[in-house]
């Protein structure tokens, strides 16, 4: 009962039953007792006619069997079963009977109408259905009154009657069919299928598919509620839109504010430096060249100069690297494949690594997916990253360079920080080391500038911001995980670059094994 | 032509000073100092020179807040200022107010020779005014 149209039908099919039974039932029950008047009107005047001829011949004279020839006559009639006579003294004069009907006997009725000298009628039940019974009394010689009974089978009505009745049964079927039918299309192409349409859009909107709208093409209450709901659904993705529109661009505000104050700081410091050391470093680099005028190119103090002059240049690069930290360029993303920017940085750091006596495992396979990056952008953070991890390890220990989604470093005992959010499909890049670990409080700060674990005058304290800046530009994240006095490790997740054909170039190939040549 | 040309540098840092009068004096050119504004100031007052070499940061009055007053004083001196490296805004506000020429510490000694060439260069296409 749950279907709108089964309950529809069965309301409508069950008022009309009941009106249209109640009507049919009072109509043949009229007709009924119309056929039986009809009947009964006939069986009447034929009685009297023929009370007429038989009075005529008793008085007459007319023997018995005279009488019984007419009997007989007369009993060729349609629907007759039986005729007879009574004389004034209830006696049974002659009587005609159809093959199988009862004979007629003097009783109450043919008394009652022998001593009122009225006609007198009954049906009665008899072995082969319903009979009419009429008596119908008239002049005998010497002022008396005689009476003649007539009998009719009433089968032949009844016969009609029910024939009446099945066809009216049978009209009255094909009419609740045909009427039943009209009522299923009716709702199924009025109410159901529109409503049931209004019912998918409504789910599709609450998925969250709030681009559904309904084709509408009619001015009733259905399409009144359609064109409800499409604009409904209009308001919604607007408000969802601007929702989300509105959240973006707060999330950027922030984000740039953040930057800004976190640049402000270390770009002021950074300009302020640069102004302090600008001079000194200037002249240094000055007397230095002007002693090189004095000496010799092949003088062997040339030598010593040629060092002031490139350690100058050095500092300068340092400093302007830095106050490029604080104006920072955004990134020209495009598919890079890893293998070879991590071969490089790893080629850079070869003769670092031989002095701290500690070994760059790269662990990568071949064919990764390339990553949707800038390969100098790229190429400082690992450069970053692998400075600090072999920094932090100790002679004899081993740097790993490796890929995978889960970390290496056991969950006992570890804490960890992440920065940054990455979305879709990411590379999974974990660079490790064996060194004596941060503790958690170490970690949270990390990622702040001028933090710096190492000793003083080793590290900058902006390796790790830089790492930040970098994976953030590149809408990926960095988790820091760490166990004191078993190591640090650092995993860089980056967005994949979907459109790309997949797997590194062959000469990122040859690159990684060059580093790894270079690595043992 | 037989007069050297003149230049005036302005820089607080005595070794600066030292190392660029060494230099520019080794050129050949007519080389003074002053250590701030005012000496400059003063300097200014008693003669006039082709080329006013100042650095952007000092005590006092900056090079920046120095030069427009410098243009009125002597509009045929050439100004080249001298700052930090990546001081990009403040490069910008010296040209407006009439710097010829700019050089980011630490620069090479060649590169500020070469800077002073240029300006005696201009200076003689616009002619001695």
């Amino acid at each position: 009962m749950r279907n709108l149209t089964t309950r529809l039908v069965i309301l409508v099919m069950a008022a009309l039953t009941i009106i249209t039974g109640l009507f049919d039932y009072t109509r043949l029950v009229d007709e009924h007792a119309r056929l039986l008047r009809v009947t009964q009107d006939d069986e009447r005047i034929f009685a009297e006619t023929f009370a007429l001829a038989v009075s005529r011949n008793v008085r007459r004279g007319r023997t018995t069997d005279d009488l019984k020839d007419l009997l007989d006559e007369i009993l060729v009639r349609p629907g007759l079963i039986g005729v007879a006579i009574f004389d004034p003294d209830e006696r049974l004069v002659t009587q005609t009977l159809a093959p199988g009907a009862e004979p007629a006997r003097s009783d109450e009725l043919v008394r009652t109408a022998l001593t009122t000298g009225k006609a007198a009628s009954t049906t009665m039940a008899s072995g082969s259905g319903r009979v009419l019974r009429y008596i119908q009394p008239f002049r005998w010689p010497g002022g008396r009154t005689g009476a003649i009974e007539v009998r009719q089978t009433l089968a032949g009505m009844e016969k009609e009657f029910r024939r009446a009745v099945r066809e009216n049964i049978v009209s009255r079927l094909v009419l609740l069919a045909l009427f039943v039918l009209s009522v299923v299309a009716l709702t199924r192409w009025n109410i159901v299928r529109p409503i049931r349409a209004l019912i998918e859009a409504a789910r599709a909107v609450g998925r969250g598919d709030l681009g559904q709208r309904i084709r509408v093409n009619r001015r009733d209450e259905i399409g009144q509620l359609a064109e409800e709901f499409n604009r409904m659904a209009t308001n919604l993705e607007t408000a969802h839109d601007a929702l989300l529109h509105q959240t973006g661009e707060r999330l950027r505000l922030e984000g740039e504010v953040q930057q800004g104050q976190k640049l402000g700081a270390v770009g002021m410091l950074a300009a302020e430096v640069a102004h302090e050391i600008g001079t000194p470093l200037n002249i240094i680099s000055g007397r230095a060249e002007v002693l090189g005028r004095f000496i010799d190119p092949e003088h062997p103090g040339r030598r010593h100069l040629d060092v002031i002059l490139r350690q100058t240049e050095r500092i300068s690069g340092i400093m302007r690297a830095l106050l490029d930290y604080t104006r920072p360029r955004r990134p020209a993303l495009r598919p890079e494949a890893i293998l070879p920017i991590i071969g490089r940085v790893a080629d850079l750091l070869l003769e670092r690594s031989r002095r701290s006596g500690v070994r760059i495992a790269l662990d990568l396979p071949v064919g990764l997916p390339p990553v949707l990056g800038d390969a100098d952008h790229l190429q400082q953070l690992f450069l970053n990253l692998l400075k600090n991890a072999l920094d932090a390890s100790v002679s004899g220990g081993t740097v790993q360079v490796t890929t995978g989604p889960e970390p290496h470093l056991p969950s006992e005992g570890r804490s960890g920080i992440v920065r940054g959010e990455a979305k879709g499909e990411c590379l999974a890049i974990h660079v490790e080391d064996s060194g004596k670990g941060l503790t958690a409080d170490q970690l949270n700060h990390v990622f702040e500038p001028f933090f710096s674990t190492k000793g003083r005058g080793q590290g900058t304290g902006l390796g790790l911001p830089i790492v930040d800046e970098i994976v953030r530009a590149h809408r990926g994240e960095i988790e820091m995980l760490s166990v004191p006095d078993k190591g640090t490790e650092v995993i860089v997740r980056l967005p994949l670059a979907q459109t790309a054909t997949g797997g590194p170039t062959a000469s990122g190939t040859a690159d990684t094994q060059e580093a790894h040549e270079h690595a043992r | 032509m037989g007069k050297p040309p003149s230049i005036l540098v302005v820089d607080d840092d005595p070794e600066m000073r030292e190392l660029l009068l060494d230099v520019l004096g080794n050129e050949g050119y007519e080389v003074a100092e002053a250590k701030d504004g005012t000496e400059a100031v003063l300097a200014l007052r008693a003669r006039e020179f082709d080329i006013i070499l100042m650095d952007k940061n000092m005590p006092g009055p900056s090079g920046l807040d120095l030069l427009p007053g410098f243009r009125r004083v002597c509009p045929r001196s050439q100004i080249i200022m001298m700052t930090a490296f990546g001081d990009v805004p403040s490069y910008m506000d010296a040209v407006e107010k009439g710097a010829v020429e700019y050089l980011f510490k630490p620069f090479r000694m060649e590169e500020m020779k070469a800077a002073i060439v240029k300006a005696l260069a201009s200076k003689a296409g616009r002619g001695p005014g």
